[in-house]
């Protein structure tokens, strides 16, 4: 499911806890930041919807307690 | 054998010393369980610790005992033949009998809910509490597999419970379940440490008086989620000042795990460091395996130190040689592998390949492969897997793979690409297959410069190989016979003369397309060259397959001496072999079959027996069918039309088709005792759903049936008195024995010749009716053909005594007339002795069954389930359950499929007792 039609859609995952920057590699290269409200922010293409099952099935597996999912605009310069 | 079930996953852990008593939770789970008890929490809450220490202090229940058979599920587990071969083999091993058949069902590609249905009957009237218990359901649960828990779930006897842990709730009726008071549940807010339970923890293992207000702090940091306490005690071993260390990680915020596992690796010694991160790519981890990964030794006795220090290890056995990192641990080991050592994993991976390899594990071997990237390496491995995953049958692993290669590594790769062929098309997987065979054919043009070959063996094959396949395309999709022929023709004369195995599979495959055409003779030919290369090969068990292919020719053709030949000479190549080969049990029932027909009952009986006492390792997986269906003939023999009728009922339901068209189709045998005993509205719905009618075109494949149709016609008129019926059937037999006279099948011809008789007799022209008996009994006996006639009952007896008025000097026919006459006709009262013993002694049993035990046996011939078996005989299903266990006992059976086979054979399920 693509609803852009032309490439992946890019999402924003809100997390608690704060993630460090080494998590990058782990979540296939999506950028990993934190906030100083003590959450996480994980942003970046995913490739479809069973993509970003598999994406929230790490994230259970860690864990850590979802804030939030929500699909954003395309960022320019990834 | 390389690809045997991995061992580690039915280990059940044992309660580890040193755990938290966690009364409330017992008290949820109770000692009385319900359908289903969900353990539903993220990573890290103690769920599989739970469920051990529950399961260990369970106590024994009223009646039995309680077993438990336990898997540890994983990623590998999530297509159907995997998962229930793990979960079937888990609850033989719990209760031995419940589920070896529903494992050779599953193997021979019966779907899921056939052999569940075969399980279950098994589980239902089990004495014994059976905990199912399946860990890690999350890695397993997929579409594939669901339907048949839920099956499975729906359908729970209730001695067996279904323990269900996992990271997300399942795909269940659960709010089905809770409303009917059918679920206990445990979930994260359950399993958390209470404060109570936390400073208990944090003093065992710690070694430290924490002071309260540290416990709180930790407790409200980690929220008493039991992974993260566990690795807060690591860091606070050998603390000289604890609570300075609990300030600072309570005024953290980063994430918990992260943290504390940063603090413990920090704390360890270098070579633990490396250990730890150079092994987190590992699933499952021994000493030998981890100094491979690793470059360096001593691993064996790490691992041992790590799970003494309780460093998140956890073993897989008792014998301290396989382990496991918990999983939560495992992620972060990995994150800060792949954050720290990029460059090193994908050398991890190509060691842990190397070493799996070496141990002939393929499957690691090649996910690692893969894994590291290495798709060449990978390719290599699946290529030299093939032949022997081929083997144990194990293709749809081979079909995986050849959705995980990249089409261009198979661009110059015969081998692999043709074995990856043989994997998609043994699951059925046709889509694509025809552009793969091209492909090869294409490869086969190039210099062989060109080619990558690993297993040289195998390319030589590659030829005849490609026209196989295409054979077998054209007989499966294509459904074109004539097709079928040339391509297997073609690969036989591209095959190597000494390629025995080939040019055996091309005959076979030659003679199967003959074979759906009706040309008996062509298919007949063609299996003997087969059976010829099977035996040159070497391939005796295939030898044994083909026979009974051949053996059903030679039947239909009526020569019952070849048949017995055949079968004869491929049980004494098996008994070359070794004892009870698989196949040899086949054999017997091959042979039952043409003694019965000669009216040989003694013989045939100790025939079956002889196929039970073999076992089921010497059984193909059509014995189950077949036999009973042997039994069902001499049962009908014997007189005991209703013993016919449920054995061919079970004969139905462990049903096993193969390659071979299925000429004797047991529901129109079903249908024949139906009508037999006069349940003709039952025989007339099996014709309306076979579609069957007199004034089809007629086909070999579905002779058998028309005869049944004409069968049941004659039954209308003798029971209803339709003479529209009579013509109907007059006019089909005509016709059916032309047709069988032109195809040369002598067997059917004779059958529908004495049909011939009886419906001019009932038409009320008995001298007519004696002209195509008596060219029936010419027709039957050279090859002493006696069951034929004689199931027929008083009308043929009739029939033979006039004809024997006509012809007083033929011996075989005052033969006919005196066995007519004996105890064993269908519907003779006359209870005169013969020289045909037809029931085997009553007296085997050392401890003869009560009148009780012999009324719960008969309903375990039934398709009755444990709590209907109760409501029958106004018991608890407890009563049931205890008479069942005796009946076992007393029969020295532990299955309720083999307590009945062997009630058969001691005669305990004639109606006379009952």
């Amino acid at each position: 499911m693509n609803t852009s039609g032309t490439g992946e859609d890019w999402y924003e995952i809100h997390l608690r806890g704060r993630l460090d920057q080494r998590w990058t590699t782990w979540f296939d290269g999506m950028t990993v930041s934190t906030d100083a409200d003590g959450t996480t922010l994980i942003r970046g293409p995913v490739a479809d919807q069973a993509a970003l099952h598999g994406l929230l099935a790490r994230l259970r597996d860690l864990g850590l307690p979802l804030l939030s999912v929500t699909q954003v605009p395309e960022e320019a310069s990834a | 054998m390389p690809l045997a079930l991995v061992e580690t996953k039915f280990f059940h852990p044992r309660p580890r010393h040193g755990m938290v008593p966690r009364p409330r939770l017992d008290q949820v789970l109770g000692t009385r369980q319900t359908r289903l008890t969900l353990v539903s929490a993220p990573a890290g809450f103690g769920k599989t610790t739970l469920l051990a220490a529950w399961l260990a202090g369970a106590a024994d229940t009223e009646v039995g005992t309680r077993r438990i058979a336990w898997v540890s599920l994983d990623e590998s587990d999530t297509g159907a033949v995997a998962f229930w071969s793990y979960v079937l083999t888990a609850l033989e091993r719990a209760a031995p009998g419940v589920g070896a058949e529903g494992l050779d069902l599953l193997e021979s590609g019966q779907p899921v809910e056939t052999v569940l249905a075969t399980v279950l009957n098994e589980l239902s009237v089990l004495p014994d509490d059976v905990d199912l218990v399946l860990d890690d359901y999350h890695l397993a649960e997929s579409p594939e597999i669901q339907p048949g828990v839920a099956f499975l779930l729906e359908h729970l006897p209730p001695q067996v419970h279904l323990v269900i842990s996992t990271r997300a709730d399942p795909a269940l009726p659960l709010a089905r379940l809770r409303a009917r008071g059918e679920l206990t549940e445990v979930r994260a807010g359950d399993l958390r440490f209470t404060n109570e339970e936390a400073t208990t923890y944090l003093a065992d293992a710690t070694g430290l008086e924490l002071d309260a207000r540290d416990v709180e702090a930790l407790e409200a940091r980690t929220e008493g989620w039991i992974a993260s306490l566990q690795l807060a005690a690591i860091s606070l071993r050998d603390r000289d000042d604890p609570s300075r260390f609990i300030a600072g990680f309570a005024g953290d915020d980063r994430y918990v795990v992260d943290y504390l596992v940063e603090e413990v690796l920090d704390r360890q010694p270098e070579e633990v460091r490396d250990f730890l991160l150079g092994t987190a790519i590992l699933e499952r981890l021994t000493g030998p395996l981890c100094d491979a990964v690793t470059e360096t030794s001593g691993s064996g006795q790490m691992l041992e130190s790590l799970e003494r220090r309780n460093l998140f290890v956890v073993p897989l056995d008792d014998q301290r040689r396989w382990y496991r990192y918990h999983h939560l641990f495992a992620d972060v080991l990995r994150a800060h592998l792949l954050g720290e050592h990029t460059d090193r994993v994908a050398g991890l991976h190509r060691r842990a390949s190397a070493w799996f390899h070496e141990s002939g594990e393929p499957l690691d071997a090649v996910r690692h492969a893969l894994a590291a990237g290495d798709v060449a390496r990978a390719a290599d491995l699946v290529e030299l897997a093939i032949p022997a995953l081929r083997v144990v049958r194990r293709e749809a692993v081979i079909a995986s793979w050849a959705e995980a290669l990249p089409d261009d590594v198979l661009r110059n790769r015969p081998v692999l690409a043709i074995g990856l062929v043989g994997g998609l098309m043994s699951g059925n997987q046709f889509a694509g297959v025809a552009e793969r065979l091209d492909d090869v054919e294409r490869q086969l043009g190039l210099p062989e410069a060109e080619l990558v070959i690993v297993d040289r063996g195998e390319f030589a094959r590659v030829p005849a190989a490609l026209e196989m396949y295409r054979a077998a395309l054209a007989l499966n999709i294509a459904g074109d016979p004539a097709a079928t022929i040339a391509h297997a023709e073609r690969a036989f004369d591209r095959a190597a003369e000494d390629d025995h195995l080939v040019r055996a599979a091309a005959s076979a495959l030659s003679g199967l397309a003959s074979w759906t055409l009706g040309d008996l003779d062509a298919a007949h030919d063609r299996y003997l060259v087969a059976l010829a290369g099977l035996e040159q090969a070497g391939h005796i068990a295939d030898v044994l397959g083909c026979t009974i292919a051949v053996g059903d020719f030679a039947t239909t053709q009526g020569r019952l001496g070849d048949a017995q030949r055949t079968f004869e000479r491929s049980l004494e190549l098996a008994e070359k072999e070794g004892p009870a080969l698989r196949g040899s049990a086949d054999m017997h029932v091959g042979l039952s079959e043409v003694a019965r027909a000669r009216n040989d009952l003694e013989a045939a009986a100790a025939h079956l027996r002889r196929s039970e006492e073999l076992g089921e390792e010497a059984e193909l997986p059509q014995n189950p069918y077949r036999s009973r269906v042997a039994a069902a003939g001499l049962a009908r023999a014997a007189g005991d039309l209703d013993g016919a009728l449920s054995l061919l009922e079970e004969a139905v339901r462990v049903y096993v088709g193969d390659y071979s068209p299925d000429v004797r189709p047991v529901p129109a045998q079903l249908a024949r005792v139906q009508a037999a005993i006069g349940d003709l509205a039952t025989a007339r719905e099996w014709a309306r759903s076979r579609g069957v009618s007199a004034s089809d075109e007629l086909t070999y494949l579905r002779e058998y049936e028309h005869v049944t149709l004409a069968r049941l016609h004659l039954a209308e008129h003798a029971l209803e008195g339709s003479e529209p019926a009579l013509r109907e059937a007059t006019g089909l037999l005509e016709r059916l024995a032309e047709a069988a006279e032109a195809g040369g099948r002598i067997g059917p011809l004779i059958e529908v010749l004495g049909l011939q008789a009886l419906a001019q007799q009932a038409g009320g022209d008995q001298p007519g009716a004696l002209d195509p008996l008596e060219r029936a009994l010419a027709l039957a006996e050279p090859e002493g053909h006696v069951r034929v006639f004689l199931d027929e009952g008083d009308p043929m007896a009739g029939l033979l005594g006039a004809l024997a008025g006509r012809r007083p000097e033929w011996g075989y026919l005052r033969d006919l007339v005196e066995a007519a006459h004996g105890p064993s006709t269908t519907t003779s009262p006359s209870p005169a002795k013969t020289a045909i013993p037809v029931d085997p002694p009553r007296l085997a049993l050392v401890d003869p069954l009560s009148e009780r035990e012999l009324v719960v046996l008969r309903l375990l011939a039934t398709d009755l389930d444990g709590p209907s078996i109760a409501r029958e005989l106004v018991v608890s299903l407890n009563t049931v359950r205890t008479h069942t266990k005796h009946v076992y006992t007393k029969l020295g059976v532990n299955n309720r499929r083999s307590a009945v086979t062997k009630a058969h054979q001691l005669g305990l399920l004639n109606r006379s007792g009952g």
